[in-house]
């Protein structure tokens, strides 16, 4: 692996997520070396758990953090109010893998809604036209089912009853997919052995995720130097208000200073903040990046929420991919169903260890145990769909708790705009008349988990006054600062934003390498 | 690494995942509450009540009620607050209470610190027993058996097999403006009206 000097002016990049892992491939294939920083260790397949609570003490991002608002997630999780991954990969690690891209309004919200009281909506600064060639490069990267000729996954047991009532209440778009993991061997990586635990890793190694493609490539390249347990606590800046390097704790507890000519972001969407926040300076009292005081604002976590429905015989939906079922008919935007945007339906299956815990937090008694107790005969859906971006849904720094570091803890405020819940109770009652229809015996309305999908806290605009990043993902503030993850996305749009952060990255990425090679930086 | 474990949850949660998840350290613990016999039987009697599976033998319940009470002793204080909850328990003979009543007398406890260590930890202990696993069916472990490509994963056999590929209309239908998908959709409600 390569080695860079410490007081080398090295490009930076913090994370090796969808964002990160992407950026440091995209550079690296460039011909420029990378230094990526990234706070967790290099978990590889054998290390990977089938076991659900093994798995996530072994990758989730555990660090203290405090939650507020009137989002049931900090009254059933106050200390997690994420789900994110603290290893090489980041939540590529976890992810399940459904691929859709943005739908061409999603991206003109404030001009397709109209005005939303209570919510922040905003255009992005690019559109669909701008995003289609980065997102059939990403949906080629992460290998696509139904994309790209690429051979759709079989269905599953869980898929066959969500396919069966999705067609019987009279949905016609539903499919296996896209979805991110090979059907059949692609780019390197085997087709699914149906073994389920997308979630933990894959150990299979079918699942794509920046730990499988973009970084072990990346570092083929012989021009990265990847440094694992290195976590960032702040970024520096000269006189002239460039950035010009990042302190990170190593392995040992001991604080070390890279030197840098360009520093990316990629923490996601609480990390990236609040290590903004937390690299104020008396030049940039307010955090940097910030003079917009945008950082940390407009968090969103995509309206979520999960129905399970119990039938009279078997289904065992934990067998074979963990999300490969996909259905579109309620995406689109339709305001006579008594709320802005759309949501998606995808089939969704826990083991009795994760079942137990997050079917019904704080659950107990009869109705509880007869839907773990049929088990075997269960089928579920998760229901992921656009929620609206508040101002002050947003990540701030604790003033009282202090992280391992003795620095300010993230604290996730989230409010539950009336559209959200609307949009819920409508997806809920959906997906309960399509488990319905195929003779569910009994459903059960979970609600969110803590949030897998973060978004939106260093929103990209137009103008410097309304966001964070440029439409190339460039701090509007600081020339030589880039953020490449979910916290860049304007409003969030019903998708599963993994692909569309991969999309975005390599944009980011080309831009950035063509910029450097200009010597524009 | 201990530290951030341990302090990573709050509340209600840091009943339910911290304390079943990391074992405490036996010999800094001292088990103290609940080591009577009695003690353990009266809550394995409200472990049961609040995760009633008829068909479970007493092995899993057993192994729970036994973390519940290792767990809870993790501490001086939560070694307290699980003595007092057991022996409120006595004193108002849950024990001799049938399902119906016990049921009630849990519903009217209230999520008091003691319920919640008790339920909090159950919860995750009992849905990760590999007894547990068994007997509802779920095979676990499944990458070391080759997953479950040859072993049912597309076995269901009582609803027809349903379509996997795209709907041919889903692109037009998504590239569609908002605009024209709401014309169109009322065009249809009219003429089925």
């Amino acid at each position: 692996m390569k080695k860079i000097d410490q007081k080398e002016k090295a490009v930076v990049i913090i994370g090796s997520g969808a964002g990160g892992g992407t950026m440091a491939f995209e550079l690296t294939k460039a011909g420029i070396p990378c230094v990526c920083l990234e706070a967790g260790p290099f978990l590889k397949a054998e290390d990977y758990t089938n076991d659900e609570w093994g798995a996530f003490g072994q990758m989730a991002w555990l660090d203290k953090r405090t939650t507020s608002g009137t989002w049931r997630v900090s009254r059933d999780f106050p200390g997690l109010p994420t789900w994110l991954v603290k290893a090489v990969g980041g939540t590529t690690t976890h992810w399940a893998g459904a691929t859709p891209r943005f739908l061409e309004y999603e991206f003109k919200t404030k001009s397709t809604y109209g005005k939303v009281a209570g919510a922040s909506l905003l255009d992005w600064p690019i559109s669909l036209q701008d995003m289609e060639p980065y997102y059939t490069k990403a949906e080629n990267a992460i290998g696509s089912t139904h994309r790209g000729g690429r051979t759709p996954l079989p269905a599953n047991n869980n898929y066959k009853v969500f396919a069966n009532g999705a067609k019987n209440v009279g949905y016609k778009f539903y499919a296996t997919g896209p979805y991110g993991t090979n059907a059949e061997p692609y780019d390197g990586r085997p087709g699914s052995i149906q073994d389920g635990f997308n979630f933990q890793g894959d150990k299979n190694g079918s699942k794509w995720s920046t730990a499988k493609r973009e970084i072990p490539r990346a570092l083929e390249t012989g021009l990265l130097d990847l440094r694992t347990n290195a976590h960032v606590i702040k970024i520096t800046h000269d006189k002239s208000g460039s950035v010009d390097g990042v302190l990170y704790m190593d392995n040992d507890n001991n604080l070390q200073r890279q030197e840098a000519k360009v520093v990316v972001v990629s923490g996601n969407s609480i990390e990236s903040p609040r290590l903004l926040l937390l690299s104020e300076s008396s030049m940039y009292p307010d955090g940097l990046a910030n003079s917009s005081g945008q950082v940390g604002r407009n968090y969103m976590r995509h309206m979520t929420g999960s129905v399970y429905a119990r039938f009279e015989k078997p289904v065992n939906f934990y067998r074979g991919e963990t999300m490969a079922g996909f259905c579109a008919d309620e995406v689109k935007h339709d305001p006579n169903r008594g709320f802005v945007g759309g949501y998606y339906m995808e089939t969704l299956a826990l083991g009795p260890a994760f079942m137990g815990a997050f079917l019904e937090p704080g659950g107990w008694g009869r109705e509880f145990t007869n839907m773990m107790d049929g088990y075997k005969n269960l089928a579920g859906m998760w229901l992921v769909g656009e929620d609206m971006p508040r101002s002050n849904n947003r990540i701030t720094l604790s003033e009282t708790e202090k992280d391992q570091y003795g620095l300010p803890v993230p604290n996730v405020h989230f409010d539950d705009h009336p559209n959200d819940m609307a949009m819920r109770e409508y997806a809920y009652e959906k997906a309960e008349a399509l488990y319905n229809s195929v003779g569910a015996v009994q459903t059960w309305r979970t609600p969110p988990y803590p949030s897998t999908h973060n978004l939106g806290t260093n929103r990209m605009s137009a103008k410097a006054k309304d966001g964070v990043v440029n439409k190339w993902g460039r701090s509007h503030d600081v020339k030589n600062l880039f953020v490449a993850d979910g916290s860049v996305m304007t409003t969030g749009a019903a998708a599963n934003p993994t692909l569309t952060i991969t999309a975005l990255a390599i944009r980011t990425g080309e831009y950035l390498a063509s910029e450097l090679k200009k010597n524009n930086i | 690494m201990n530290i951030s474990r341990r302090s990573f949850l709050a509340g209600a949660f840091a009943t339910t995942v911290y304390m079943s998840l990391w074992n405490v350290d036996p010999l800094k613990a001292k088990i103290n509450a609940g080591s009577k016999k009695e003690d353990k039987k009266i809550l394995m009697k409200m472990v049961r009540t609040l995760y009633p599976h008829d068909r479970f033998p007493k092995g899993p319940y057993l192994r729970t009620t036994e973390d519940v009470i290792n767990k809870g002793n993790s501490s001086p204080e939560k070694a307290i607050m699980l003595q007092e909850g057991i022996d409120k328990l006595k004193a108002d003979n849950f024990n001799d209470l049938n399902f119906k009543k016990s049921t009630e007398y849990l519903e009217n406890m209230g999520r008091s610190e003691f319920f919640e260590h008790v339920r909090g930890t159950s919860t995750v202990t009992l849905y990760n027993d590999k007894e547990t696993w068994d007997l509802l069916g779920y095979e676990g472990y499944s990458y070391d058996q080759g997953g479950y490509i040859n072993r049912g994963f597309n076995d269901l056999d009582w609803l027809p097999e349903p379509r996997i590929e795209e709907h041919p209309d889903l692109a037009a239908f998504l590239s569609e403006s908002p605009k024209r998908y709401a014309e169109i959709k009322k065009m249809i409600s009219k003429e089925l009206n």
